[in-house]
């Protein structure tokens, strides 16, 4: 069975995108939530082997959220989803526990290369 | 270059235009707002969304767009730019040209069809005036946005040559030395075409930190690695206990690093560092400073207590939030269940009627079970087709702030009751008609702003939208404290068409005066709105209205202003109907229609001017016979006749029926295609029973019959 995905994004379109990317490429999708206080409900509740955080987005921010997660678990794997321009905030998700970024609009090769690293 | 994305194209529309409202909302709100830092960050994140959407759909214009935009709310997040009327019209111009985009992608074009390069140019002014004043602190956001890759070229110049080490580097080589730490060098190169070096830099930084590992100096140092000035490649000196395998394999995990290398540094100070023998090493550095590299451990520190902070102002934020989940259903799909939906309260009624004149306990028991949940699955049904009337509101803050700047007129639209639920196929048809009203409250309702000075009332005119329930009714008001209508200018127009006499004018209620303006033609004549301030298209409003049910009516007071009221039935799909016999034949009137039912005697009909009347409460009311009007067999004589009340705008007319069989929620069943000619009804129902009943059109059988 395929590693499971939890994808964070405010957009749908944009969860649609990775879902197809990951499951295209034998992961699973363990589930999808909105904003960042939904990411943490949804990962406390789904326990995914790693999760895809978009940084901005209503409620709670991806860099927030990946702090609640990690108090949550410390092992979490989280890779962070950023636009061109977030330089500041992918440091930001990084210290705060995030093991690797994606940046929009995402190639296929290097979600999928992102996902195996932090995976494997 | 979208075609791979194609599936994903509806989805990416929908979100569009939703974040295209957002947009519209949240400007408007910072228009008059300009501080508000609730606005602009939502606004911020809106755009940024839209530009990542756009770019992965391959809509380069978009993101193009997008992204300047984005830059530009930077600015003004970061208050380096204020909002003002000017450059919100600018970001209005550009929030209309993604609208337009995402018109023209949803009907199969392209955004590259869309002209952006003017309000581009625009932006970049904007863009770079700021710049100008604020070069020092804003290098940050210029280096950002530059384009990710440079030449190869210009990298190699400082690749593989021998890296030098600042005394104070040195030094503190020295102490690692003593405490177990060796000291590496290491070169780390990137993949060509990684974006956001400086982020995939910190990892290798971050990750070395996580492994207990000092690093003292890199080479371009951090300041420009984090303002991505550098190629590919960095060259690091670090401290660790760490093995050179297993620290070549932990930096070579972190992605887009396309190699590592990596090695044991020894150091002669005389030659400033060139890799060496460990067993060197030791005699060499002898010398201690107690500098430490300074740029790193700043860097460091800032970092942190960034952290602290950030962590700080978000905590009360996150607090107050809520949880909202969606899915997305296909309307089509939501009208077959409110079809089916009838059916099933229609099977249930006849298997009730069927059952009753057997009296079986069990199955009493059974079917009150059935009739329970059937009718609360119908409501949750109903309740899933209402949206909330702000889908059509939102836009007319939009709209009328427009507006009123080309008229030059200053108007706060105020609109309460956005929340009202309604039924979808009411939301969809009741836009343009409010467009319509709202349009006339701007353009011919509110006064010029030196006439409302003139005329002592607050420059700033007042348009308000209202929406509330009521019963089974949804109101709407669109009021503004203009001019209001001239009683004798509609009058004399009246009276030129031949629509009144000028004796009987002068009688006429000041409602009914008004309801002039709802005759078809009426207003277009000769430019009534500009004298009246009321009245283009009324009576298509007038229609609209009522093809939805619903009843339309004015009130106005000249130089205080002007109210239209719209009333109109919460759905299309189920309405309540008195069922009324006529012949052997059972229709359907709309109860939204009737005033009140009477039992008259026969004698009471009365001839006022050839016409059938009766009199009630004074009030002279013509009367149909709908069997005549149908053509059924009229039965002889009765002594008593049923009178039902309607009303058609402000007047009413009585229907004579031969009796009233009751009241019932019907589900409305349009009529096939072959009888659009038939307007005398405006659909069918099953009844209970099965059998099937017309739904009078109310307003078109008294139109054509009295």
């Amino acid at each position: 069975m395929g590693k499971r995905v939890l994808i964070v994004d405010d957009a749908a379109f944009m969860r649609m995108i990775l879902k197809d990317i990951v499951t295209k490429n034998g992961y699973e999708v363990a589930g999808e939530a909105a904003n960042g206080l939904e990411a943490v409900e949804r990962y406390k509740e789904l326990k995914p082997d790693v999760t895809t955080m978009d940084i901005t987005m209503p409620e709670m921010n991806g860099i927030d959220a990946i702090k609640k997660i990690k108090e949550a678990d410390s092992e979490a794997k989280v890779i962070v989803c950023s636009a061109m321009g977030q330089q500041a905030m992918v440091i930001d998700a990084i210290q705060a526990g995030a093991k690797d970024f994606i940046v929009k609009p995402f190639q296929h090769s290097r979600v999928i290369e992102a996902l195996n690293k932090v995976t494997g | 270059m979208g075609s791979e994305f194609d599936q994903y194209l509806s989805t990416f529309i929908d979100e569009t235009k939703e974040y295209m409202s957002t947009l519209n909302e949240q400007m408007l709100l910072l228009e008059k707002e300009p501080d508000n830092m609730e606005a602009i960050n939502e606004i911020f994140r809106t755009i940024h969304t839209l530009k990542g959407m756009s770019g992965t759909m391959g809509f380069s214009n978009m993101a193009k767009l997008s992204h300047r935009m984005e830059n530009i709310f930077d600015l003004i997040r970061t208050e380096k730019l204020r909002v003002t009327h000017e450059n919100s019209d600018l970001l209005f111009a550009g929030v209309d040209l993604l609208e337009k985009m995402t018109d023209v992608i949803s009907t199969g074009g392209t955004d590259e069809s869309v002209d952006i390069s003017q309000v581009l140019s625009h932006y970049e002014r904007i863009l770079r005036g700021e710049e100008l004043e604020d070069t020092s602190s804003n290098n940050h956001h210029e280096n950002v946005e530059k384009p990710p890759q440079k030449p190869m070229e210009e990298s190699e110049v400082s690749s593989d040559s021998p890296i030098d080490i600042p005394n104070e580097v040195m030094s503190v080589l020295s102490e690692g030395k003593d405490s177990g730490y060796k000291p590496y060098y290491a070169k780390i190169k990137l993949e060509e075409g990684t974006l956001l070096k400086s982020a995939r830099m910190y990892m290798v930084f971050h990750k070395l930190e996580e492994l207990n590992s000092e690093v003292l100096y890199s080479k371009p140092d951090v300041e420009k690695i984090e303002d991505e000035a550098f190629d590919r490649e960095v060259e690091i000196i670090f401290l660790s206990k760490l093995t050179e395998t297993k620290l070549a394999k932990a930096l070579s995990s972190i992605s887009e690093i396309e190699n590592v290398q990596i090695f044991v540094l020894t150091v002669t100070n005389e030659s400033g560092g060139k890799p060496m023998n460990e067993s060197e090493y030791s005699e060499q550095l002898s010398s201690k400073t107690n500098d430490e590299p300074q740029n790193l451990k700043e860097a460091n520190n800032k970092q942190t207590n960034q952290e602290d902070e950030d962590s700080n102002v978000k905590k009360p934020q996150t607090a107050s939030s809520k949880l909202t989940r969606t899915i997305r259903v296909d309307t089509e799909k939501l009208d077959t269940l409110m079809n089916l939906m009838a059916e099933l309260v229609i099977a249930r009624s006849r298997i009730n009627e069927t059952l009753k004149k057997y009296e079986i306990k069990q199955v009493d028991e059974s079917l009150a079970q059935l009739t329970r949940n059937t009718s609360d699955l119908q409501n949750i049904v109903m309740k899933i087709r209402m949206v909330p009337i702000s889908y059509v509101f939102n836009r007319f803050p939009r709209m009328v702030r427009d507006l009123a700047r080309k008229n030059n007129k200053e108007i706060q639209l105020i609109i309460s009751g956005q929340e009202t639920e309604v039924d979808r196929t009411v939301v969809e048809e009741i836009g343009d008609p409010l467009v319509h009203l709202l349009r006339n409250a701007v353009d011919h309702g509110v006064e010029s702003t030196e006439e409302r000075m003139k005329l002592g009332k607050p420059s700033t005119g007042i348009v308000r939208l209202d929406a509330k329930h009521e019963g089974n009714n949804v109101v709407i008001d669109v009021q503004d404290d203009g001019k209001g209508l001239d009683r004798d200018r509609i009058i004399s127009k009246a009276v030129e068409r031949g629509l009144v006499d000028e004796m009987s004018a002068a009688n006429l209620s000041d409602e009914e005066v008004f309801f002039f303006i709802f005759m078809p033609g009426f207003s277009t004549m000769d430019k009534v709105t500009d004298l009246s301030g009321r009245g283009v298209g009324m009576d298509v409003v007038k229609t609209s209205i009522e093809n939805l049910n619903g009843s339309i009516s004015i009130e106005s007071e000249k130089g205080k202003g002007t109210k239209v009221t719209i009333r109109l039935p919460l759905t299309l799909a189920i309405i309540q109907a008195l069922l009324v016999k006529v012949s052997n034949l059972v229709y359907a009137i709309p109860i939204a229609s009737i005033d009140s039912t009477l039992n008259l005697p026969t004698s009471e009909i009365q001839i006022v001017q050839s016409r059938e009347v009766v009199v009630i409460r004074g009030e002279i009311i013509p009367i149909v016979w709908l069997k005549e009007i149908f053509q059924l067999s009229v039965d002889e004589d009765k002594e008593n006749i049923h009178v039902v009340i309607v009303k058609v705008g402000n007047k009413k007319f009585g229907l004579v029926v031969d009796g009233l069989l009751g009241q019932d929620d019907i589900v409305i069943k349009s009529l096939s295609k072959l009888l659009k000619d038939v307007n005398e009804f405006s659909g069918a129902a099953i009844l209970g029973d099965g059998s099937i009943s017309l739904i009078l059109e109310i307003a078109n059988i008294v139109h054509q019959n009295v």
